[in-house]
């Protein structure tokens, strides 16, 4: 496949994933709609029920009008990224959207790249030593890690850094750069542990299956440098199974920014998820729901695009006799 | 779709010999695999010598550890493994060299060849890349200089199209990426070569092409080589000298000409008499009963003794040593002294038996009939000919082979026949039923037709259900084929019996069988149907080779006592011609020729058919010399 | 690969040879068994065990460390925190048993279709299959109880919905995997019908992929679901449940540490466990042979 053939798979995926992104806009739309109770109360929710204020709801609703335009008129805005306005605050969502991004992409970020670099790190050191005293203790902490939810995590580093023995602090983000970092490394940490987990045993498993294949052998038969061989030979074939995970990753990344952010009460995205569901904000929800969404459908496409540039088979395709 | 080169070049390619050609002495190594409870046994005790410029040969089945002493040899055995004993070359012993020091070693001075060319090559690199990583990193070459020296490379193995270089491996035909791989284990020069089975994953014509180029090779550039391998035949033709592996101890050692004129132990006259001769027939195949045993199964006696004729009480006392009986030649055979005379005679009356053919009643009711028939596959865009035109009858009580290989059709001749697939075209008729697509028949048809035709698969290992017992498996197979049998498990007694097998396999699960024995079970559960012909898919190649002989003898027994039909799928001549008494030979979705085996392999008229018996391999170096 | 190559890599021993061997169950997986053993006991006879009524709050008591009458402490109402874990397995444990139940056997149905059927039918499946199976499912429960309202069992139901998905995939990929194998194709051509080989011949060497997932999505649902109480959108509140006390105890940690690390425990040992059950069993039906 040339660059051309690269160029159609993109657009025809992109096509794909725009299809989607128009299901989930219905979907999160329709929201609005599952909720019991009355529709008017629900938008109006602490403000008083008033001949005016139900009009005003209904004009800037549309409520008057069918399903479908509605749909569409909410699809327009949406499209501007215009959500509406808070429930509970009276603010426009994407303000408020906009006011969180920040603080929950660098906690995102700070995770993801501790989880490549612990995961692949440690899984790739725990399959070049199989059956010693690291890999079995390592095997024993991904079982943990599996086991243990961000938020469990997050108490239990709570504990044992920030109270017993003060190392980190225990709320705030912090200011600046630097201070943020600080601030931060405990919620990260809780929030990888179940993706290092993932990634050390996919990992590992990988580079074991590619430690005993044939053509590592022959590598090593040529007479091919340690180094070679590794990096070459094991690592670059070991880490393509790790791409395909990348899906369940971001998942795990995403729940975990929510509970982490509740944990540590940081003033991210996630805890305005979860404040504006308690509270049946549902502008908000729609508005968040939507860039989730988004991420989602994009780093899927960013992972496939990638796994079909890093495996030959898959770019130049056909088979042999 | 690369096409596959000519026949290799002479020698005048193959660059400059190597200096400095330098002895490899192998003495008393032992591999075992350790595991956390116990030490299995892989090779218990090989001592080899291997001369400046010699060739020498390590014959085994499975489970003689021949892989694993190359393996050892080069230091790349796996992590669970260790071996002991010395491997001296250049007055060191490669045994206990560091990872960093066998990387002077590796490469440059011995090279390794593996066996399967389709995971040999790194499937993320080009083959120019691949080889061209293999170089010396001196001299310091230029991007231009480098690529040269890759084309030489390539041709010194018979690829002349310098496209083959920015390819990957997944491209090439399973030839063209062994041809490859040679390039690459040579790219350092090594003096001393290790090839470990080198072409048996290849099809039979190519085999004795890439043969015959890696001793082109060796012999221009003076390198001293081991060449690995199951077919005693391909070792005469390729080695001066022959050790035959048994059960991870060596059972004979010998030259090539005085090991093929007369074998001094019970194992390596078994194997030659067991490979049947693509010359002639002969009557019942010699066999050697049993399978070959696990080396700690048989410690501190003769490993052969449980499946030996001429076993005795001296062979079970103690591990009989390598003895030497004449100058030259070694045997671990306590008694080859007393039973030497038998075992010529034995020898000489199997050869000079020769059958007629076998009884082929005459104008048999015709019991299949395939007029015109075309198979083609899609696969997203592409597609695949398969069959392009096959015609092909059989009667009742008829053997007829099918010769071919891969991409010849045959399999998908087999499987359209018991209705795995349908014809895309053309006419079928089994039994005057027609048969192009089984799904579209009245399921009496189905049930008549399942009565009439039956197949046995190529692969015993999942041929048999693993979570079923014998039984189980048996039990099912006669509800379909019989239902009206009341007493199932007497029905299933009687058939492991027909089989060779006792009674009491029925309560074994498959995973407690061996190769041939799970491939007889395979075979009793079609005779449960009935059938009146069996199509046998390649029954036998994936069995060890003094295990063939045992099935192809039940095959041909089943055949007298039931006055079955044979399909018989394979590419190995000398099987088709034990076997069956008519032949089609098929190439590329085609039948080529076709007509009474005698005939046609005596007298081919096709130039495939000649090519695929100048392809079976004869003890004799100038079966190599012809391919050049 | 050609036929001889078949010939070559068969270098098998046949297990009758080799010496009889036990099987140790290691003390881990005993273990295990017992954790899981001991929540279920836990919450299926919940307050008849708890020594005091986890919803009795002693107002003179609260935020009390570890005494004799209360073990594990109080917590911001006075209710016993010992009392309150042992009431919480029940919430614990019935949601994903049911969640991991219904996902087997629609999951394993599903998948067991998909990859004998093949075309149409397993295209549809995948695609449906390939959408949903990497959603993140606690962002989903949140906002289902956004929209809709708090609800344990609606987030069972939800949690099933999206974990059906996950085992079909699996399933579909071991069938796959079986479906080439010769004992496949030589039971298709003696006759057998098509459910019967699904069930009793293609299944059967799935099972041990089958029975450990069904362990996984055990644990992954427990976590998930506390996940959703520790958000304080499942179980009304004043409900015995690890997550939600967990959450409800964060506060504590300076006075009754133990008020929360408690069911942060609890929860992490029953996940783990459940998740070397899984392990084991696919260990244990392997090497009876399935799926070799």
């Amino acid at each position: 496949m040339s660059g051309v053939g690269l160029l159609f798979f993109v657009l025809r995926r992109l096509v794909v994933l725009a299809i989607l992104l128009v299901l989930i806009s219905f979907v999160t739309f329709s929201l609005l709609y599952i909720s019991p109770g009355n529709l008017i109360d629900i938008l109006l929710g602490a403000r008083p029920h008033t001949p005016a204020t139900v009009r005003a709801l209904t004009n800037e609703y549309h409520l008057n009008k069918p399903f479908m335009v509605q749909y569409w008129l909410w699809a327009q805005q949406a499209g501007q990224l215009k959500f509406g306005t808070s429930i509970t605050t009276s603010l426009p969502v994407t303000s408020e959207i906009g006011a969180r991004l920040g603080l929950t992409l660098y906690l995102g970020i700070y995770s993801f790249v501790l989880t490549m670099v612990f995961g692949v790190g440690l899984g790739v050191a725990s399959a070049l030593r199989r059956g010693s005293f690291i890999d079995r203790g390592l095997t024993g902490g991904v079982m943990l890690g599996l086991s243990t939810p961000a938020f469990v995590a997050s108490v239990a580093l709570l504990y044992v850094f920030a109270i017993q023995v003060h190392w980190f602090p225990a709320y705030g983000v912090g200011a600046g750069f630097f201070d943020e970092f600080w601030h931060l490394t405990l919620p990260s940490v809780a929030l990888a542990v179940t993706t290092v987990a993932y990634v050390v045993r996919h990992t590992r498993a990988a580079m074991i299956g590619t430690l005993d294949q044939d053509y590592v052998i022959f590598a090593r038969a040529r007479g091919l440098s340690s180094r070679r061989v590794l990096y070459v030979y094991l690592l670059r074939n070991a880490l393509i199974p790790v791409i395909t995970i990348s899906g369940v990753i971001l998942s795990s990344l995403i729940v975990g920014v929510v509970l982490v952010e509740v944990a540590f009460s940081l003033p991210g995205l996630g805890s305005l998820l979860v404040t504006a569901a308690t509270a049946k904000d549902i502008p908000v929800l729609q508005g968040v729901v939507l860039l989730f969404a988004v991420v989602i459908v994009v780093a899927n496409l960013l992972a496939d695009v990638v796994y079909m540039l890093v495996d030959p088979r898959i770019r130049v395709g056909g088979r042999s006799a | 779709m690369i096409p596959e080169p000519r026949p290799p070049v002479a020698p005048e390619a193959a660059l400059g010999p190597v200096l400095d050609v330098e002895r490899l002495d192998v003495e008393r190594l032992r591999i075992e695999r350790i595991r956390p409870d116990r030490r299995d046994t892989i090779v218990s005790a090989v001592d080899l010598a291997l001369g400046p410029g010699e060739t020498i040969g390590i014959v085994g089945e499975s489970g003689s550890g021949k892989s694993m002493t190359a393996r050892a040899i080069m230091g790349l055995l796996p992590a669970t493994m260790r071996a002991t004993g010395q491997v001296r070359y250049r007055d060191r012993n490669l045994l206990g060299l560091t990872e960093r020091e066998w990387q002077a070693t590796r490469g440059g001075e011995i090279g390794l060849i593996l066996q399967d060319p389709f995971t040999m090559l790194n499937p993320v690199l080009t083959c120019g890349k691949i080889i061209g990583e293999s170089l010396l990193k001196t001299p310091r070459r230029s991007r231009d200089a480098r690529r040269e020296e890759v084309l030489r490379r390539l041709a010194e193995v018979g690829i002349r199209d310098p496209s083959v270089a920015d390819r990957y491996p997944f491209q090439l035909s399973g030839g063209m990426r062994q041809r490859v791989g040679i390039a690459a284990a040579l790219a350092r020069d090594p003096r001393v070569l290790l090839a470990d089975e080198p072409t048996t994953a290849l099809d039979v014509t190519t085999q004795r092409e890439v043969l015959a180029l890696i001793k082109g090779i060796q012999a221009a550039r003076g390198m001293s080589m081991v060449l690995i391998t199951h077919d005693l035949r391909v070792a005469f033709a390729v080695c001066d000298r022959v050790y035959v592996l048994y059960a991870g101890s060596l059972v004979e050692v010998a030259s090539s000409a005085a090991l093929d004129a007369e074998p001094l132990h019970p194992y390596t006259l078994g194997l030659l008499l067991s490979e049947p001769s693509a010359e002639r027939r002969t009557g019942a195949l010699v066999t050697i009963p049993g399978s070959v045993p696990a080396p700690d199964d048989v410690a501190g006696s003769c490993t052969f003794a449980p499946r030996c004729r001429w076993a005795a009480d001296a062979c079970t006392e103690k591990s009989p040593p390598l003895a030497e009986i004449e100058p030259g030649r070694l045997s671990a055979c306590v008694r080859v002294s007393e039973i030497r005379a038998e075992m010529g005679a034995l020898r000489q009356r199997v050869e000079e038996e020769s059958s007629s053919g076998a009884s082929s009643p005459a104008a048999a009711t015709r019991l299949i009939q395939v007029d015109d028939a075309r198979k083609i596959f899609k696969n997203g865009r592409r597609t695949v000919t398969a069959l392009d035109g096959v015609s092909i009858e059989v009667g009742e009580h008829e053997s007829v082979g099918i010769v071919g290989e891969s991409g010849s059709g045959k399999t998908t001749l087999a499987r359209i026949l018991v209705g795995l697939e349908k014809a895309t075209s053309g006419r079928i008729a089994i039994d005057g039923i027609p048969a192009s697509d089984w799904a579209s028949l009245s399921a009496r048809d189905q049930r008549k037709l399942r009565s009439t035709i039956q197949i046995v698969f190529q692969d015993p290992y999942s041929s048999l259900n693993p979570m079923r017992s014998i039984g189980s498996i048996l039990r099912e197979a006669i509800a379909l084929g019989e239902p009206t049998i009341k007493d199932r498990n007497a029905e299933v007694g009687s058939l492991l019996t027909s089989v060779g097998l006792p009674p009491d396999y029925a309560e074994r699960k498959p995973v407690a069988l061996s190769g041939g024995e799970r491939q007889r079970v395979a075979i009793a559960r079609v005779l449960a149907a009935k059938p009146r012909i069996l199509v046998c898919d390649e029954p036998v190649s994936a069995l060890d080779m003094s295990v063939q002989a045992q099935i192809l003898n039940l095959l041909i027994k089943l055949r007298s006592e039931r006055g079955l039909g044979y399909i018989f799928i394979t590419h190995d001549l000398s099987i088709v011609r034990q076997v069956t008494e008519r032949l089609y030979v098929m190439q590329g979705g085609r039948v080529v020729e076709s007509g009474p085996t005698d005939e046609v392999l005596s007298n081919p008229s096709d130039p495939y058919t000649a090519e695929l018996l100048k392809s079976v391999p004869r003890p004799e170096p100038e079966w190599l010399a012809t391919a050049q | 690969m050609t036929a001889n190559t078949v010939l070559v890599l068969a270098d098998e021993r046949p297990e009758t040879t080799r010496r009889g061997r036990r099987r140790v169950v290691a003390p881990l997986i005993w273990l295990s068994f017992l954790i899981v053993a001991g929540v279920l006991v836990m919450a299926a006879l919940g307050t008849l065990l708890a020594p005091q009524n986890p919803a009795a709050q002693h107002l003179a008591t609260i935020n009390a460390s570890p005494s004799g009458a209360h073990w594990l402490g109080t917590d911001a109402l006075g209710r016993d925190v010992f009392s309150r874990v042992i009431a919480g397995a029940r919430t614990a444990f019935f949601g994903p048993l049911i969640i991991a139940a219904a996902s087997f056997v629609l999951g394993n149905l599903l998948g067991l279709f998909a990859g004998y059927r093949g075309g149409l039918a397993d295209a549809i499946i995948m695609r449906w299959v390939d959408f949903m199976w990497a959603l993140p499912a606690l962002v989903i429960l949140v906002v289902v109880a956004g929209a809709v309202g708090s609800s344990y069992w609606l987030a069972v139901v939800v949690l099933i919905v999206l974990t059906v998905p996950f085992d079909t995939r699996v399933i579909r990929g071991a069938t796959l995997e079986q479906m080439p194998r010769p004992y496949v194709e030589a039971v298709k051509t003696l006759g057998v019908p098509r459910w019967k080989i699904m069930l009793f011949h293609i299944w059967p060497n799935v099972s041990p992929i089958a029975v450990a997932n069904t362990c996984l999505v055990f644990a992954g649902s427990l976590v998930t679901l506390a996940g959703l109480e520790f958000l304080g959108l499942g179980v009304p509140p004043g409900t015995p449940d690890w997550g939600l006390m967990l959450s409800q105890n964060e506060a504590l940690l300076f006075t009754n540490p133990l008020a929360t690390i408690a069911p942060g425990v609890m929860i992490v040992l029953t996940a783990i466990s459940m998740n070397l059950i899984g392990d084991w069993l696919y260990e244990q039906l392997t090497s009876r042979g399935a799926g070799r």
